[in-house]
């Protein structure tokens, strides 16, 4: 499978060419346009992946229930996947090990990748204001992701903070913990940064340029109520 | 004569600059105007008479056209669409272009513009049931919400209905659910898969394609929006 990435990095979109038999696994409602030599496939499932129970994790770590199955029946078939809003949409390569991707980053991976969605810890989870569970990719192959506004890498080596609203995925290769910035919880919160992730170990950490609540708060308040 | 433009800002926040000469007319949809030189004039207008007002209205388009020229000394006239998003240059030589609803942002002479009924398959995005089609020799300006993408189509390609920007007139199309399954699954897709209806294309001829639409942006906002107090 070749990958592009168009239009970054706020109209951002993939576009995947695959061979025949070659498959991509995408998230509901990615697809854009293609070409017309795909066989698609709406499951609850992925291929060796264990039935309901992984839709239902999934669902709750904030992607969709279902996923869409694109396979190619013939050479040379283009594919334009994207996210709905503004933002960035990177390629990542899986070699081993497993990548974290915050509950609605996950957009499409390769048929080697497994998905599955991880319990982040209750604690965590709650303190983080994200989802209980995060999509874990594991395996060998291409990853997409995508963001709400421009992503950014660091690769950490050591430690690093980062905003709970700031973080895309990260290896499992790094240890993270949910707490507050500097010394007091008074402080932490008066300098608006609430919670953050400190992260510590060795790994690569995608960071996402914007938050999308921050976003949502501001434009918000200035909308019409909407019925209970 | 041919006019002489630049599209600046790409893909994110597109603007149009139009340098007339002595003489010129640029036509454009009204509020697109952004700035202009003091020597351009404009003058609001119904085009193509009452029937093609209404029928540009049904487009999704406004019944007035504005008219910017040039009568004493050139100048330069800057056109930026609603969205922030892309543009995108079209020339006209004889053939056709069909543009889906709000996309037209402007036109030289020698363009004309009519809506045309698509009938039941002309239903692209639930919206009207009607496209706007452009047609003769010159140029044609028009507008998406993202970046967009061509796609030189050979045989036939499939595009969901809400990122369709525009067509060659000279491929035909029909509005389906996802092709290649059996009905069940056709079912299945259509209801859960998210796709919902998508637009195939047959034959040979251009498609420009919008990477983002406005609803999941509003579906976003949505819950943040205060709720109503029952009074």
């Amino acid at each position: 499978m070749q990958a592009e990435i168009q239009a970054r990095p706020s109209a951002s979109v993939a576009k995947l060419t695959l061979d025949t038999g070659e498959m991509v696994v995408c998230e509901v409602g990615s697809m854009i346009a293609m070409s017309t030599g795909f066989h698609v496939a709406t499951t609850a499932r992925q291929k060796g992946s264990s039935g309901l129970w992984a839709g239902v994790k999934r669902m709750m770590s904030g992607e969709n229930f279902f996923l869409n199955q694109f396979t190619a029946q013939r050479p040379q078939q283009t594919l334009l996947i994207g996210p709905g809003v503004a933002g960035d949409v990177i390629h990542h390569q899986l070699h081993a090990g497993s990548l974290i991707v915050q509950g609605s980053s996950w957009l499409a991976s390769g048929p080697g990748v497994t998905i599955d969605a991880t319990f982040a810890g209750l604690g965590k989870a709650l303190f983080s204001g994200e989802s209980v569970f995060w999509v874990k990719c594991t395996g060998h192959g291409d990853v997409f992701l995508n963001s709400f506004g421009a992503i950014y890498e660091v690769e950490v080596d050591g430690t690093h903070i980062v905003d709970t609203g700031h973080i895309v995925a990260f290896e499992d290769t790094l240890d993270f913990r949910v707490g507050k910035l500097g010394d007091s919880w008074i402080g932490s919160f008066l300098s608006g940064e609430g919670l953050v992730c400190h992260f510590s170990g060795q790994g690569k950490l995608y960071c996402q340029s914007h938050n999308p609540p921050s976003f949502g708060q501001l434009l918000g308040p200035m909308l019409k109520p909407r019925p209970a | 004569m041919a006019l002489e433009f630049d599209i600046m800002q790409r893909p994110d926040f597109s603007l149009l600059s139009v340098k007339l000469a002595k003489g010129q007319h640029v036509f454009a949809e009204p509020a697109a105007m952004a700035s202009m030189d003091t020597s351009i004039e404009l003058k609001a207008g119904f085009r193509g008479g009452l029937l093609g007002s209404v029928g540009r209205m049904f487009a999704g388009e406004s019944l007035i056209v504005n008219t910017f020229s040039a009568p004493t000394t050139g100048g330069e006239v800057m056109f930026a669409p609603g969205p922030a998003g892309d543009i995108l240059h079209y020339a006209l030589q004889g053939g056709r272009i069909m543009l889906q609803r709000g996309a037209y942002l402007a036109n030289s002479e020698g363009v004309e513009l009519s809506a045309k009924w698509e009938g039941a398959r002309g239903f692209f995005a639930g919206q009207g049931l009607v496209l706007l089609q452009a047609q003769g020799t010159g140029d044609l300006f028009f507008n998406a919400y993202g970046a967009v993408l061509e796609f030189d189509v050979k045989d036939d390609l499939i595009v969901d209905t809400g990122y369709v920007v525009a067509f060659e007139e000279t491929l035909r199309y029909e509005v389906t659910v996802l092709p290649g399954l059996g009905l069940g699954s056709k079912a299945k897709a259509f209801f859960f898969g998210g796709e919902g209806l998508v637009v195939r294309f047959f034959g040979q001829g251009k498609v420009w394609v919008q990477t983002r639409t406005v609803h999941p942006f509003l579906s976003f906002i949505h819950p943040y929006r205060p709720k109503k107090k029952d009074s």
